[in-house]
């Protein structure tokens, strides 16, 4: 009798590669840099694409099943937080201004990160990563399209929340994350993975992501945090994936190596500076702190940071530059950039307000170096004005840096008492810049970074006003147009906490959900 | 109470502590799992449970979710053993590896002799033979202790009778302070084996590099002569340190070797040998030796490293200076529990 010989079962490797790279072919119409014509012009070299390791076997029949059963639990669970007024438990109303930070200068990121991504799948010649690439820009979208949707509860109640891809393009403070993706996605491939899939998803993303989802869990604010576990669960293979990326170039040819310490040094700075307004949300935003900016800049730069950049030192790449400036600037920029929105909180799309005396001892507790000596008595002085009636607003516009985008509030290195400028000279035009390592990034690209759309010359310009508005009328307001053009309005959905109609509404209805009243 | 674990595709089978977790268990016995959070949110740990029951502790219904808890999945970093279990995890079968299970032996100390000022050389002849690869070790059970120690085999397998241990003695150590004062020829003792991955991947036809220091000499020498008597004819490099020409042992028989086959390079190096004395030798440490021998290049090789922790590590940043990487690097890894400790980044898995 014949023996019928079992077929053996293909490994979880060998039936991942079958559903991948097995499904790529050697085109013979057309030729390769044809095919892939941004593969080279970035100057990374790669010899054998077949030792890209695949960083994750996920096919996509698995994909659909996983993300499926995933949204039922999240959109239940949204579901069940909006029918019982989830909102009027959240700690206070002021909880609700570092949410519409969150959805618009966060969530439009998911987006972008979702077009960054399916750009990098299409141009990268390798199979592998071109596979990966696509899996994380379908999981960008899903995490744009449910971060929204968590968010879009609020928006029924509270002002704020509405047209924040309007606004995304248009606001000036919005105009930092959002150049620091344009930046990103205009990039050749492998700049782009690098940036985001390793850059941010990797080094900087524990100080995006925690402080929002934990700040939402301490806060009471049920829909945002189940996302946040929702999204994090793909989060480990975008960071995977971007582990094996940098992996890949290192190892490919040794000319790969300070093009991507410079993509490193750029990214980390960028990233850092756009963390600006995550360092202030932590520290003056959530009514229930998590801990302190300066703390998750510690544990989660710092020791974790520390060792990856260990390891990494065995590739010749040493760690980011400007990190003893981001050292000593980490007792100041929460409190520089909540005392800038304090003053601009006329053209924000959310309030601002002084912190308590209780909000304020945690503050000098947590910044024993910074707080009460340079920080406590500007926002006392504030505090006293607005009780006279001169609660003051900054009418004029700041200058930005060319680079990063964020006004000129960061201090020189060493001297938090003074404002740090730097400029360069280009084509006999004269950039400015808020730090030494922005300046540096300019000179690296001018040709880029003079492109730069920046709110403030943009509003110089006139081009920041609703269409057909006459600037030679009699009593033009141009920060009224401004406002129009951003869709603000004015009273409702800027100015301080104090007083404003998100306030008034959650004190009355959280009266009527917990009093006979 | 304890329970066994196998681990698919490798066949490789290990005790789990009550309250352990499937992922410390198998990175303890120095088997890799891909792990990210280690605590059951973000899923990079997720295993298949083919036999056996186990708990799911504290993972997250997003990271494991029901459906998948039905079919069989689990989180590594959370799971303990309700029973004896198999799982089958994402790790790359190795074609070069032997499945041979754990089991005791009972032998007897045929020779013993001092090979350095603190090295001892033990040889034990096994009442059965024990099958195993080169570069494997065993845990011998130190008598009147109730404890056992782990060494490396410096012999290669033959007919698996005889087992070379060369036992360095650590300053106030139990185990070797009992090798060292109270085992004698002739002893009854008794050890479990084979253990460990470390091992030469025939298979890979690259020329091979061993570096060796301290009494991390065992396992290359093993795998040197096992490869040698097997006509192997690939080129094969040994950088061997230590520090004093005294501590050098074995190297007139490397010396022999080299001699005699000219597929096998020897380049011996002392860090801390006196100035005056008639070493003619490197006098550097073995990543420098290696370093200056192959001229700053390793591309197209496999290197084979055993040693102490500061020498693995130099070791390791040379040769990726040298641009050979992780994939072509092997070392054996014991994790202490100071290892769990520290704070150390996924970039490498194995190295």
């Amino acid at each position: 009798m014949d023996m019928q010989a079992t077929k053996k079962k293909l490994n979880l490797k060998e039936k991942y590669r079958a559903m991948t790279r097995d499904l790529d072919w050697n085109p013979s119409y057309q030729k390769l840099e044809d095919i892939y014509p941004y593969a080279s012009y970035e100057g990374v070299k790669i010899h054998d694409w077949e030792k890209w390791e695949d960083p994750f076997r996920l096919t996509m029949d698995a994909y659909w099943k996983y993300q499926a059963e995933k949204e039922r639990k999240l959109y239940a669970i949204i579901d069940a937080y909006a029918q019982n007024n989830g909102h009027l438990n959240v700690t206070d109303a002021r909880y609700l201004n570092a949410i519409k930070i969150l959805l618009t200068g966060v969530t439009p990121l998911e987006y972008m990160a979702h077009r960054g991504f399916a750009h990098a799948g299409r141009q990268f010649p390798g199979a592998g990563p071109r596979v990966a690439c696509l899996m994380q820009s379908l999981d960008e979208i899903r995490h744009a399209q449910t971060q929204i949707h968590s968010l879009s509860n609020y928006n029924k109640f509270y002002n704020g929340f509405h047209e924040f891809t309007h606004m995304f393009e248009r606001v000036w403070f919005l105009s930092v994350s959002r150049s620091f993706f344009d930046d990103a996605v205009s990039a050749g491939p492998f700049e782009f993975i690098v940036s985001i899939g390793f850059s941010f998803e990797y080094v900087l993303t524990n100080l995006l992501f925690v402080p929002f989802v934990s700040g939402a869990a301490y806060n009471g604010d049920m829909g945002t945090m189940t996302f946040g576990f929702s999204a994090q669960s793909d989060e480990a293979r975008h960071m995977t994936l971007g582990l094996e990326a940098i992996k890949f170039i290192l190892e490919q040819d040794p000319a790969n190596v300070p093009i991507v310490q410079r993509w490193i040094d750029k990214w980390t700075w960028r990233g850092y500076r756009v963390l600006t307004l995550v360092a202030m949300m932590m520290d003056y935003m959530l009514p229930k702190r998590i801990m302190s900016w300066k703390e998750a800049w510690e544990v989660y730069f710092e020791e974790n940071g520390g060792a990856l950049f260990k390891d990494l030192a065995r590739y010749g790449i040493r760690p980011p530059k400007w990190l003893d400036q981001i050292a000593q600037d980490k007792d100041h920029i929460s409190h520089q950039a909540w005392c800038t929105f304090y003053n601009y909180a006329l053209a924000a799309n959310f309030h601002t307000w002084i912190p308590s005396e209780e909000e304020m001892d945690w503050l000098a507790r947590k910044y024993p170096n910074s707080f009460d000596k340079y920080y406590r008595p500007r926002l006392e002085y504030w505090r006293e004005q607005a009780a006279q009636g001169n609660r003051f607003y900054n009418k004029t516009l700041p200058m930005l840096c060319q680079t990063c985008q964020i006004p000129m509030l960061f201090t020189e290195p060493g001297d938090p008492t003074k404002i740090c400028y730097r400029e360069a000279d280009y084509k006999g035009e004269k950039y400015h810049f808020c730090s030494d390592g922005c300046k540096e990034i300019f000179e690296n690209e001018p040709e880029k970074y003079i492109q730069a759309w920046l709110p403030v010359h943009q509003v110089y310009q006139g081009n920041c006003f609703p269409e057909g508005t006459d600037p030679t009328a009699e009593g033009f307001d141009p920060l009224a147009a401004v406002l129009r053009y951003y869709h603000l309005e004015s009273g409702r959905d800027n100015l301080d906490f104090e007083g404003s109609e998100d306030q008034r509404n959650f004190a009355a209805w959280r009266g009527q959900a917990t009093t006979n009243a | 109470m304890s329970f066994e674990l196998t681990i698919e595709p490798l066949g490789q089978c290990i005790e789990v502590e009550d309250e352990q977790t499937i992922l410390d268990a198998a990175l303890r016995a120095g088997v890799w799992l891909p792990h990210a959070c280690c605590h059951g949110l973000c899923a990079t740990c997720k295993i298949t449970v083919l036999e056996g029951e186990v708990e799911h502790g504290e993972a997250s219904s997003f990271a494991l979710m029901d459906f998948e808890r039905d079919e069989g999945k689990a989180l590594a970093c959370c799971a303990r053993l309700q029973s004896d279990v198999v799982i089958e995890a994402e790790i790359d079968a190795e074609p070069d590896a032997e499945i041979i299970p754990v089991r005791d032996f009972d032998g007897s100390v045929q020779h013993i002799e001092a090979l350095t000022p603190s090295i001892k050389g033990v040889v034990i002849e096994l009442d059965e033979p024990m099958h195993f690869q080169a570069g494997q070790y065993i845990n011998l059970e130190i008598a009147g202790e109730a404890c056992s120690r782990a060494f490396s085999i410096a012999n290669a397998p033959a007919d698996g009778r005889r087992i070379e241990l060369n036992i360095r003695r650590v300053p106030g150590g139990v185990g070797t302070g009992w090798v060292h004062e109270r085992l004698a020829l002739g002893d009854r003792v008794r050890l479990s084996g084979p253990y460990g991955c470390f091992f030469v991947r025939k298979s890979l036809p690259e020329p091979v590099i061993f570096m060796a220091g301290g009494s991390g000499l065992s396992s290359p020498r093993a795998m040197i002569f096992d490869l040698l008597a097997k006509h192997d004819t690939r080129l094969m490099t040994l950088v061997y340190g230590q520090r004093t020409r005294a501590e050098l042992y074995y190297h007139e028989e490397f010396l022999a070797l080299a001699a005699a086959h000219p597929n096998f390079r020897y380049v011996p190096t002392l860090s801390d040998e006196a100035v005056e004395s008639d070493w003619n030798g490197l006098r550097a440490y073995v990543h420098e030796a290696a370093q200056a021998h192959f001229g700053g290049d390793f591309r197209g090789h496999k290197a084979y490293l055993c040693g102490p922790p500061p020498m693995i590590d130099a070791c390791i940043t040379t040769l990726m200076r040298g641009r050979l990487f992780e994939n072509d690097i092997y070392t054996e890894k014991f994790f202490s529990a100071a290892d769990a400790q520290q704070v150390r980044s996924p970039l490498f898995k194995r190295i």
